[in-house]
């Protein structure tokens, strides 16, 4: 084991009792991203190139990185409090702005952009001691579920089949920290996007309840959606990094105004009587096929719902209360509302980028400034952000919007009576947490989705939910299928319930400490 | 059964997103809306209580944690020249863009 | 031949006048800085920023709300208007659509035949300004110091008739503006800002025509000059038998000309949407209570309150009510002075508002207190100076800031009180004047005038001239 697999909560230690130096963990991580990871995404890139390398990145921080360090080693020599994640290489998604870095969301039309400031979930981890190594790619503006709609190529793959995709939006910061390019990454998820490719990639991914995180300086996909939120190896490190990065923010005033919970300490306190619920309506999906134009319902694959029954026992050995059968009825709405909730937002997020102020302005001669438009956000958009927008032009028009738009506003309150019910303290299930497949499937192979936007989307629908309710989920790892490919499973939680359900997702780390598929390293790391 | 986006529409939208796409390009993401399209429609079917109110947000914001109102005081934000310097085309510190067009009435 | 008249409802966009723009904390007054400097990565739109809202700027719209009788609204919401436009870097506005701030509510204008003419107020919403941009040889240059200064926007309905009532209009609530202190209202600064929908139809009919807007109007005289322009140009269209379509105007105040923008998106284009970023906006009874405590008495209520208390006629109340400033210097000195109202209310408007005038300042920055003014009435009234040494008093205190009294004494202004003294100079100018002497006395009585000046000016002034007369007339009896 390097320095680099070491987790986060152990690193903080031994650097601070002087064990290692924040600069010998550095080097760590950037040796390991060397072995692993093989050229960053760029421009006019080539996805055929080194298909066995990860390909986390577009942009690498090294200098940035080894000042951090120093600034920790430093603070330790001279008996300062160097912070509470001192000395842990991370990466973040190339959604959050970071001062003085280029910031590309994974578009074209952001490929020159040096951010002039940094995004708090960011300001907040390096002032506490963590050494950001770069910005890691994603689907280009967080569009997709597979992180091939970069337009930084080649794409992230799959640390545990390079031919697979690593999921997305956040699959630049899944594959990197699965394969210890840093300790952990923030991500983001509107749908599904820290969740799923934790799930594929086989490592823990934490979205918050909405409003927990600071969205400042983070890329606008669906702002009334979008959360911040950490991946991580383990569950301990999940709950270190989420108090640093939550909390309210003068800048951001839909960041609730909470106090944060100790996440880490309150891990310890026992799971047992805690009332965790499974529920037939999330081991089916329901999709349209392309094909007849028909609504088909469809059991996920038993693998999937065996991986979640079997985690509800283990759980019920540590002494929780498996209640089964709990209806769940509106999640199949989840997707057909975030296809119209998500657009409206996107297309107008997308408007500031118009060649004017920042960003790409095309080279070609244009006779006015609409035109300068038009040319530029042509040339600077990939193909799913123009979907996208152009979607959101559709369903947010005056004459459209009452049928759409508004409509996808209340069908998201039923989904929250959804969640209300279950949760409700004084209600037939009482539940602290549904526990869920995160995945219909696991990881699928890179090209066989993209490129069909229905069908990728379908793999978002037993994520979106908690998007749609604001309620925070974690996808933890939960054994893996016969491909050896990592399956996740997710627990869901009421507002601001992230301690309980870290605490569930530890015990069932514990419980499950010594198991075969536990010991099980990504084939990459081996070679 | 008609396409809902016809190439009309779609070139309208088009023009509103400001965008100028291939006749290749059109016609795919054409194809796509319409197929996205079906999916949305499934909403129309939701059964829906008028009492149900749209949501904002997810989660409801309680006084309890709903941020207070910025007081009006100054900050200096002091990156005056780093965000100019983002800009592709600055003169004298103004951002250049093409003309605007418009046209004299007599 | 058809008469027609005009149908104009006024869109006025205000600057309030806090000190950080709307949705960040950069200073919202930039005038006469440099180009983008008074910019941050929120009010620029930067990929990522967050609009955090400001408190005073929610209470000066609730100030303006009460002053203008709108009802403030105790929940509303921020919307998204999205249209691409260079000075707009976030591609959308972020302003108040279906719930805003307030509704309702009217303004009253004085009409020549003095009939009073109420304008209705549609709504009253909150939003942020966008930059500048000024042509340049086919270019266009950018400014953005002003995107995110706190804008109200208020939508009278089609209530004005002509280009005078929309320059009265406007006239009015510049002054309401000033008075309540949330808005410079210059004009000339864009603080105030407005832009008409005209449209002409024939006089009786109830229909409405289409309607031209014109934007980018930056005095009353403009606006005047705008409308009336555009009202001749409708007029001499439907005559030709031309249709009036729904165009955007730019008024160049420079070649008094309109030109023709980019044909406008319409309502359904900008997409309004609710703004995710923003909570609602939730005013509740005690913010609103403790917001109106610094809501003065409006201007038409203080009209009619120094009409009624203090007896001034309704002229002088109409001027000394013009301002607030000068409205509170006039009843504070009123209060000093205890005597006739009148009094105080002539001495302002006619020695006071001069200095006023020529400083360009308002009455309450006078080194000329309201206690110093009463004090030179006062002395003035008992006879301890005369009239045109109390004018030449209210200039020397503006000067120096001393007290009158002490101008006065280190001056010797005081008139001369003994008798013996004026009698003296009398007899002196009867001695060296023989010949107005004789020609008084064969009659021409008139010359008393004459006699009265050359003994005030070998006296410096320090006499009361009523004084002299008598005396004069005494001895040229003789």
């Amino acid at each position: 084991m390097e320095l680099c697999d070491y987790p986060a909560y152990q690193l903080v230690g031994m650097i601070r009792r002087k064990q290692v130096s924040a600069v010998e963990v550095l080097e760590s991580a950037l040796k390991r991203i060397g072995e692993v990871d093989g050229c960053p995404g760029q421009l006019d890139g080539n996805n055929q190139i080194e298909p066995d390398k990860i390909h986390s990145f577009i942009t690498l921080t090294p200098e940035r990185a080894r000042s951090q360090a120093q600034k920790v080693d430093h603070a330790i020599a001279a008996g300062e409090d160097p912070g509470g994640l001192a000395g842990v290489p991370f990466t973040t998604k190339d959604i959050y702005c970071v001062k003085d870095t280029l910031t590309t969301a994974g578009s074209r039309i952001l490929s020159n952009f040096t951010s002039p400031y940094t995004a708090t979930p960011i300001e907040r981890i390096e002032a506490q001691g963590g050494v950001l190594l770069g910005k890691v790619n994603q689907d280009e503006f967080a569009y997709g579920s597979s992180s091939e709609s970069s337009a930084f190529l080649p794409t992230p793959r799959n640390p545990w089949n390079t031919d697979c995709v690593p999921g997305g939006s956040s699959g630049g910061s899944t594959a990197a920290v699965a394969v210890g390019e840093g300790c952990f990454s923030i991500g983001t998820d509107t749908a599904g996007s820290i969740r799923q490719p934790a799930a594929f990639c086989g490592v823990i991914g934490v979205k918050p309840t909405y409003s927990r995180v600071s969205r400042y300086g983070l890329i606008a996909f669906g702002s009334s959606l979008d959360c911040p939120g950490p991946i991580t190896r383990n569950v301990q490190d999940a709950a270190l990094v989420l108090r640093i990065i939550s909390g309210a923010d003068p800048k951001d005033s839909t960041a609730a105004n909470l106090s944060v919970p100790n996440y880490l300490s309150e891990l310890q306190t026992p799971i047992r009587g805690m009332r965790i619920g499974l529920s037939p309506d999330y081991f089916k999906i329901t999709y349209l096929d392309a094909q007849s134009g028909e609504i088909q319902q469809e059991d996920i694959p038993a693998i999937m719902k065996d991986a979640v029954y079997r985690a509800a026992g283990r759980l019920a050995e540590m002494g929780a209360d498996i209640v089964e059968d709990v209806p769940m009825q509106q999640t199949r709405y989840g997707i057909p509302a975030y296809f119209v909730i998500s657009r409206v937002e996107a297309a107008s997020n997308l408007h500031r980028f118009d060649g004017v102020k920042y960003g790409y302005r095309t080279r070609q001669a244009v006779s006015d400034v609409h035109e300068m438009y038009r040319k530029s956000r042509a040339e600077g958009f990939g193909l799913q952000p123009k979907l996208r927008i152009l979607m959101g032009m559709y369903v947010s028009a005056a004459q459209y919007s009452e049928q759409y738009y508004l409509r996808a506003l209340r069908v998201r309150t039923l989904i929250r009576q959804d969640f209300n019910e279950i949760f409700d303290p004084k209600g037939k299930y009482r539940l602290k947490a549904l526990l869920t497949p995160t995945t219909p499937t696991t990881a699928f192979r890179m090209g066989d989705i993209y490129g069909d936007s229905v069908l990728m989307q379908y793999a978002d629908q037993l994520t979106v939910p908690a998007n749609h309710a604001g309620i925070p989920g974690i996808s933890i790892p939960a054994g893996f299928d016969l491909q050896g490919l990592p399956i996740g499973v997710q627990l869901l939680g009421n507002d601001f319930a992230e301690s309980e359900l870290l605490r569930i997702a530890y015990a069932y780390e514990k419980v499950t400490e010594e198991d075969e598929w536990r010991t099980r390293k990504p084939p990459i790391l081996t070679k | 059964m008609t396409e809902p986006i016809s190439p009309e529409l779609f070139s309208h939208l088009v023009s509103l997103a400001a965008l100028e796409l291939s006749n290749q390009e059109s016609e795919y993401l054409r194809q796509q809306l319409n197929n996205q399209l079906k999916a949305i429609n499934e909403l129309a079917d939701i059964p829906l209580d008028p009492n149900i109110p749209p949501a904002l947000h997810g989660i409801q914001y309680s006084p309890a944690f709903r941020p207070p109102i910025r007081g009006d005081f100054w900050q200096p934000s002091e990156l005056a020249d780093s965000i100019l310097e983002q800009a592709p085309e600055v003169e004298e510190r103004f951002i250049i863009v093409p003309d605007i067009p418009h046209q004299d009435l007599e | 031949m058809t008469e027609y008249e005009a149908i104009i409802g006024l869109e006025t966009h205000i600057q309030l006048n806090t000190t950080t723009k709307i949705f960040c904390s950069c200073r919202a007054d930039s005038w006469n800085d440099l180009p983008n400097t008074n910019i941050c990565p929120v009010c620029t739109g930067l990929p990522g920023v967050l609009p955090v809202l400001n408190r005073a700027a929610v209470e000066k719209a609730i100030l303006l709300a009460a002053a203008m009788h709108a009802e403030v609204q105790p929940i509303s919401y921020f919307d998204r208007k999205n249209y691409f436009y260079p000075d707009l870097p976030k591609g959308y506005q972020i302003s108040q659509y279906n719930m805003p701030v307030a509704r309702g509510g009217y303004l009253e204008l004085t009409m020549p035949d003095d009939t009073t003419k109420k304008v209705n107020i549609q709504k009253l919403h909150l939003e942020e300004d966008a930059g500048k941009t000024k042509n340049d040889f086919g270019r266009r240059l950018i400014d953005f110091n002003r995107c995110g200064v706190p804008l109200v926007e208020m939508v009278t309905a089609p209530d004005l008739r002509s280009a005078d009532e929309a320059a009265q209009y406007l006239t009015r609530l510049r002054q309401l503006l000033r008075w309540i202190g949330i808005s410079e209202a210059n004009m000339e600064k864009g603080h105030l800002r407005c832009d008409a929908n005209v449209s002409i139809r024939p006089i009786g009919v109830d229909y409405l025509n289409p309607k031209t807007e014109i934007k980018n109007v930056n005095s009353i005289v403009a606006v005047r000059d705008a409308i009336q322009t555009e009202i001749i140009r409708q007029t001499r269209e439907v005559q030709l038998g031309h249709k009036i379509e729904a165009w955007t105007l730019e008024w160049d105040e420079e070649r008094n000309v309109l030109r023709k923008m980019r044909s406008k998106e319409t309502e359904a284009d900008y997409r309004y949407f609710r703004e995710p970023d923003l909570l609602q906006l939730v005013i509740d009874e005690q913010w609103k209570t403790e917001t109106l405590k610094q809501l003065p008495e409006l201007p038409l209520e203080r009209r009619s309150r120094f009409i009624h208390q203090y007896r001034v006629p309704e002229y002088d109340a109409d001027i000394l009510t013009g301002e607030r400033s000068l409205s509170e210097y006039f009843e504070e000195a009123v209060v000093i002075y205890q005597g006739d109202p009148k009094r105080v209310s002539n001495w302002l408007m006619n020695d006071v508002m001069r200095l006023i005038n020529e400083l360009g300042i308002p009455a309450g920055e006078l080194k000329l207190k309201p206690t110093y003014l009463v004090e030179i009435i006062k002395m003035v009234d008992d006879n301890i100076i005369n009239n045109s040494i109390g004018k030449t008093l209210i200039e020397k205190v503006q000067d120096t800031g001393k007290a009158p009294s002490t101008i006065v004494s280190e001056e010797g202004l005081a008139l001369v009180s003994d008798t013996r003294t004026i009698e003296d100079t009398c007899k002196t100018v009867i001695a060296q004047n023989p010949q107005p002497v004789s020609n008084y006395q064969k009659g021409k009585t008139g010359l008393i005038g004459w006699f009265v000046g050359q003994v005030m000016k070998q006296m410096g002034g320090k006499a009361d001239p009523q004084l002299i007369r008598q005396i004069l007339e005494e001895l040229l009896k003789q």
